[in-house]
């Protein structure tokens, strides 16, 4: 008579229910009913952009260049600061002050050494562009501590409609150390006033030793940030591990859970939670399984995409193509795929003046005209 | 009895001990003669040391795309695993890793054409992947990649 050892059918038991995958919203092909006008060539990873009042373009590149873009043309933007570049980290998001016209202030993230200790963290700033060069530089915020994993930065730039500042910064790879720690940098979306002060109602202001410019935790590494057009909320989705990258919509307070409950599997296949709901922490609007590793991510409110107009663009930067999710109520209804194999996108926009930028990898940043 | 107990709850860890211990072994008492026994040990030694440093290497930034079995994805992430690209092209796997990958290559017969960002990595890191790469799953290659080697790799 064979005998069983009941730890062989644990193991396999463990690796049967791995399997499982919920029911997920499949994703349409594309019905091509525009064409894709090249904006620039030649930056290798365009991370962040921005369409200034005049037309021209300001480009970050991730190894530490920003370029301004004037009709094709690119010109290397002088006083840049030390930029860290390692792994993911480098030159990240820009975005303009919301009266730019009067103020003039630019922000922009990216990793730096800033401090003590071996390694970087994300970093805020803002400054001014006079000459083709960053002046009145002042820094606004800094991670702490520096650490040299290459990972999970954040770190998008996004305004609400009172004039705060919202921003994020990735985990750092410390997945069980960071996300959950008020006390802690990383893992977090940051809020800020426009000058970097912390706002008085911030949700842990007056807690002790807590970082009091935290405005929600228990975030993996967004990379997606932006305004509602309607609402005025800000949404944000983050990169899961192997599964469960998430959209969420960022509330005062709230924990969105990771690593406690996720949708996602390590990369080596293991399990980081069996948990995917807990009480006091958020459920995401929407998950992808698999990962599509969203980049970048933009409402669309231009009359010149009547179809697109009140939904959202995300970059699916591993599949290299643009995603659009039609959005009713708070929640996605449908997707399909725009700009197929474009290559691995890192961010979308709609710039003020109503079209659509992608910026591509290698091919650089492309403006999406209608038909 | 009270052994066959142990062996029945514990058959699962000593197999995978006895798989790991013998198949290790084995293959290096046969080329390992008397004379080159301290030098051989040392070199091991350093190898082995540098495949663990990669092991961590490989976790930080590769295993997002290349997975954890070094199979790639096979459509936008080619394969480590048994990678022949590795074998013939040892210098221009190096200058990848060193300085990130662009274009168009053929590994293991398929095409791949995509992009590889420059990871911003050490030389030490470099040579200690690398080791990693080419000592882990079917990947057998005994000569050490040392930090003096990604150092002469310059950028194309």
């Amino acid at each position: 008579m064979y005998k069983i050892c009941p730890l062989l059918v644990f193991f396999f038991l463990l690796n049967c229910t791995a399997q499982d995958k919920p029911e997920l919203l499949p994703i349409a092909d594309e019905v091509v009913n525009y064409k894709m006008e090249q904006v620039v060539t030649g930056i290798s990873i365009p991370w962040g952009m921005v369409v200034l009042p005049d037309g021209t373009m300001l480009v970050t590149e991730k190894s530490g260049t920003l370029f301004h873009v004037n009709n094709g043309v690119k010109t290397e933007v002088k006083n840049i600061p030390k930029v860290y570049t390692r792994g993911q980290g480098g030159l990240l998001d820009i975005v303009l002050h919301p009266d730019y016209e009067k103020k003039g202030w630019i922000y922009l993230t990216f990793s730096s050494e800033d401090v003590s200790g071996e390694g970087g963290n994300t970093k805020l700033i803002r400054a001014k562009l006079i000459n083709g060069s960053l002046t009145q530089i002042q820094d606004l915020y800094k991670g702490t501590p520096n650490t040299t994993g290459p990972n999970h930065f954040g770190s998008r730039i996004a305004f609400d409609n009172e004039g705060y500042l919202y921003f994020s910064i990735g985990e750092r790879d410390k997945k069980f150390v960071n996300p959950q720690d008020i006390k802690i940098d990383g893992g977090k979306i940051y809020r800020l006033h426009d000058d970097g002060r912390i706002p008085d109602d911030n949700p842990f202001v007056g807690q002790v030793g807590v970082k009091e410019a935290i405005f929600s935790y228990g975030h993996r590494n967004p990379q997606g940030l932006v305004k509602h057009p309607v609402t005025g909320l800000i949404w944000s989705h983050e990169h899961g591990p192997q599964g469960g990258d998430e959209i969420n919509i960022i509330k005062k307070g709230a924990n969105y859970g990771w690593p406690v409950i996720t949708y996602g599997i390590n990369y080596d296949g293991k399990i980081i939670s069996d948990i995917t709901e807990k009480e006091g922490m958020e459920q995401p609007l929407h998950y992808w399984l698999p990962s599509i590793a969203p980049c970048g991510m933009a409402f669309v409110t231009s009359d010149r995409y009547p179809d697109w107009k009140g939904h959202l663009l995300v970059g699916a930067m591993k599949f290299q193509y643009l995603e659009l999710l039609k959005i009713k109520d708070d929640k996605v209804v449908s997707r399909q795929k725009i700009a197929t194999d474009i290559g691995r996108l890192r961010n979308v926009i709609q710039g003020s003046d109503g079209y659509i930028y992608i910026a591509v990898e290698q091919k650089g940043i492309f403006r999406i005209i209608p038909n | 009895m009270v052994f066959n107990k142990f062996y029945f709850w514990f058959s699962p860890v000593l197999l995978g001990f006895f798989y790991t211990s013998f198949s290790s072994s084995v293959s290096n008492r046969w080329i390992d003669n008397e004379y080159s026994v301290p030098i051989v040990f040392q070199e091991k030694a350093n190898l082995q040391q540098s495949i663990n440093r990669g092991n961590d290497v490989y976790v930080d930034f590769c295993i997002q795309c290349h997975l954890a079995n070094g199979k790639g994805d096979l459509i936008n992430f080619p394969p480590l695993d048994g990678s022949d690209w590795l074998i013939k092209k040892r210098k221009l796997s190096i200058h990848s890793v060193k300085f990130g990958q662009n274009g168009l290559i053929t590994v293991k017969g398929k095409k791949y054409n995509n992009i590889m960002p420059p990871l911003g990595l050490s030389n030490q890191e470099v040579a200690d992947v690398m080791n990693y790469i080419m000592n882990s799953w079917s990947n057998k290659q005994k000569k050490m990649v040392t930090v003096e080697e990604v150092a002469a790799v310059n950028k194309l």
